[in-house]
């Protein structure tokens, strides 16, 4: 019986939850979060699509998912962003190059309907470490330029030392095909550029509602503004995609961690539509949380 | 389902055929706890007088056979590359005495754990099983007839039915009616018969603890919403220990953990049962709780069980085994509680 199990194991319809080996070929460590690249041992194209995650292990620590920053386009190696929140994501931002880690995936439906967003002007919305999976996204518009129109990007962070990418976000600032605006919750005394929220910068944009497509990701809160805001610049719920993150234990839709209603975030998303969202109870307490909730992050601070 | 086959086997044949199997490879049937008498439990029978074929219910359900609380998945070495290794056991083994509502169990999770993409896990453990059903008399916590699992035959092998001074055995595959071979059997006659449809009916007959309503339109009742105040209601008094997925038959939840080897060379990847109504069930790293709330997570196991999976795979995730009831600590009864939600919904209109 041995024999057909390691077959099974081998076939990718069949999870045996099983990682494959990766080794880290560099590492870039900015205040609040470190990009780690990777490539699998046989190096092969991972093969994901923007907004897709994989699950990460720190053999004796555990296994964590976490979004691909990386396009698949630049497909020799991949990259996932990590801020050092728990027992897992501390030790992948502990780790340096020639270090190996254990990958399953890419899972999730992948981004934003990339085929849908061609020849559209695309809005980009990130809040704080919502910029990785979205960065993904980024990447692969600029490589495939002539595919899409105006890509619009709204970048927000808590101070400006949070900021991410931030050799990169210069370039951006500088690129005639990006309209990239930058903002900071809580600028500090260097800080010359735009202050508050995301929403600030989106109620200035120009936007052509029916030929553009928004994906957003951030913190829960954020998410319910931005909505208002697209909604009433005239975009309707169909074209604003939301990439969600909830604790995803198998990345396949079984371990039940993830669940939105009638969804499994990590199998069904983690990217979705609003307009699906709307309908789903659980989405909404999230976005607007339990009083008990908020009282509890007012103690905390 | 109708069998296959019907046989008639006396007790001291049974036993003798419970002696044949367990010369050539392992029998986990109902046992009594030596600590705890009155209470039983699923493993390893030593002798055939060990099996309690009038054991009511049993305290975890035979899911832990088949994917065990803590199972082993992979092991792993700190070395450079790591060197893994996936552990597969393959040993063939007989689940004995499982009742109808465990029967049901199973195969929810049959459906659960195949649906794409499958895990190989689960269905190694299943194609290692030969599974015996056994019939069954309710207790006061007992619904099946609520859920349409009293009568349930898939999936096993076999199943018994007790009649006097022995079993009616039911074939229901090639395996079962290979393993039928090791027993001294008989055809079985009008009377027979009689006896055994007697036991089905006095066990439905028996059944106390009822839905009020059909599951279709429990479902509905849980997707028109509305029942905050029964949630509250229930969540006032639940602790959130988690005893009632541990106990349920259909819970499928999980964790997967670390840990090391003494030597620290290596270590062990396993994974563990979990529960939705722990506080930290659907925590992530930043510390964002989705389902922040008791009253929340009570709702969520209502509604995993009668609306979404229910809806995914055309099958309530309840067995109405009635183990959640006997484990809570606190008597929170899955009939009362959809009872009242049902009520609850009645009275909105």
């Amino acid at each position: 019986m041995a024999a057909p199990d390691r077959q099974q194991a081998a076939d990718i319809s069949i999870i045996s939850y099983m990682p494959e080996r990766a080794k880290v070929i560099s590492t870039h460590r900015e205040s609040s979060a470190t990009t780690i690249e990777l490539v699998l041992e046989d190096g092969r194209p991972l093969h994901h699509s923007p907004g897709q995650f994989v699950q990460v292990s720190v053999f004796g620590y555990g296994e964590a998912p976490l979004s691909l920053c990386s396009s698949p386009t630049r497909s020799e190696s991949f990259s996932i962003c990590v801020q050092p929140k728990g027992n897992v994501s501390r030790a992948i931002t502990a780790l340096s190059s020639g270090d190996w880690v254990g990958i399953r995936g890419p899972y999730g439906q992948g981004f934003f309907p990339i085929d849908q967003m061609r020849r559209k002007n695309v809005l980009l919305v990130a809040g704080g470490i919502g910029i990785a999976p979205l960065r993904s996204l980024i990447h692969f518009i600029c490589d495939k330029q002539k595919d899409y129109g105006r890509l619009q990007v709204v970048y927000g962070a808590k101070t400006p030392s949070t900021l991410l990418f931030q050799k990169e976000t210069a370039q951006w600032v500088e690129n005639p095909h990006l309209d990239f605006y930058l903002t900071v919750d809580q600028p500090d005394k260097t800080w010359q550029g735009r202050t508050g929220v995301v929403t600030e910068p989106l109620r200035e944009m120009d936007l052509a509602p029916d030929n553009t497509i928004a994906a957003i990701c951030g913190p829960p809160v954020m998410f319910r503004f931005v909505a208002m805001e697209l909604l009433q610049k005239g975009l309707s719920g169909e074209n604003i995609y939301f990439s969600l993150e909830r604790r995803f234990k198998c990345g396949i839709g079984k371990c039940g961690h993830c669940q939105l209603n009638d969804l499994y975030v990590c199998r069904d998303g983690p990217v979705f539509r609003y307009s699906d969202l709307q309908t789903r109870k659980e989405a909404g307490e999230a976005w607007v949380p339990e009083k008990a909730q908020d009282a509890a992050k007012e103690e905390k601070r | 389902m109708t069998p296959r086959g019907i046989q008639i086997i006396s007790g001291p044949d049974f036993n003798m055929f419970l002696e044949a199997i367990m010369a050539v490879q392992t029998v986990i049937g109902p046992r009594e706890r030596g600590d705890q008498p009155g209470y039983y439990l699923f493993s390893r029978l030593q002798r055939a007088e060990d099996f309690a074929p009038g054991y009511k219910t049993t305290t975890l359900p035979p899911k832990k056979i088949l994917a065990s609380p803590k199972e082993k998945l992979f092991s792993f070495t700190f070395d450079k590359p790591p060197r893994l290794r996936l552990h597969v056991d393959a040993s063939p083994f007989v689940l004995l005495g499982v009742h109808p509502c465990d029967l049901a169990g199973i195969d929810a999770l049959d459906h659960a754990y195949a649906h794409p993409p499958a895990e190989m896990r689960w269905s190694a453990n299943r194609k290692r099983a030969t599974i015996i059903g056994l019939d069954c008399q309710p207790d006061a916590y007992c619904f099946c007839s609520s859920v349409g699992t009293d009568a349930a035959r898939i999936p096993c092998d076999l199943f018994l039915t007790p009649i006097d001074h022995g079993y009616l055995a039911e074939i229901h595959s090639d395996r079962g009616r290979q393993l039928l071979q090791k027993a001294n059997t008989s055809n079985a006659g009008e009377e027979e018969l009689a006896a055994a449809k007697r036991w089905r009916q006095q066990k439905v007959e028996r059944i106390r603890a009822k839905f009020d309503a059909p599951l279709e339109r429990i479902a509905d009742i849980l997707e028109t919403g509305g029942l905050t105040p029964t949630w509250k209601e229930t969540a006032k008094r639940c602790y959130s220990c988690g005893s009632c997925n541990t106990a349920c038959p259909t819970c499928f939840c999980f964790d997967m953990i670390d840990e090391l080897d003494p030597d620290l060379r290596g270590g062990t990847r396993y994974r563990t049962w979990d529960s939705c109504q722990l506080l930290d069930f659907a925590m992530v790293a930043g510390g964002h709780n989705f389902r922040g709330e008791r009253w929340q997570r009570v709702r969520h196991r209502w509604q995993r069980k009668f609306l979404y999976l229910f809806r995914q795979f055309g099958r309530p995730y309840c067995t109405g085994c009635g183990r959640c009831s006997r484990a809570c600590t606190v008597d929170i009864n899955i009939v009362d509680v959809t009872n009242q939600l049902i009520a609850a919904a009645k009275m909105e209109g």
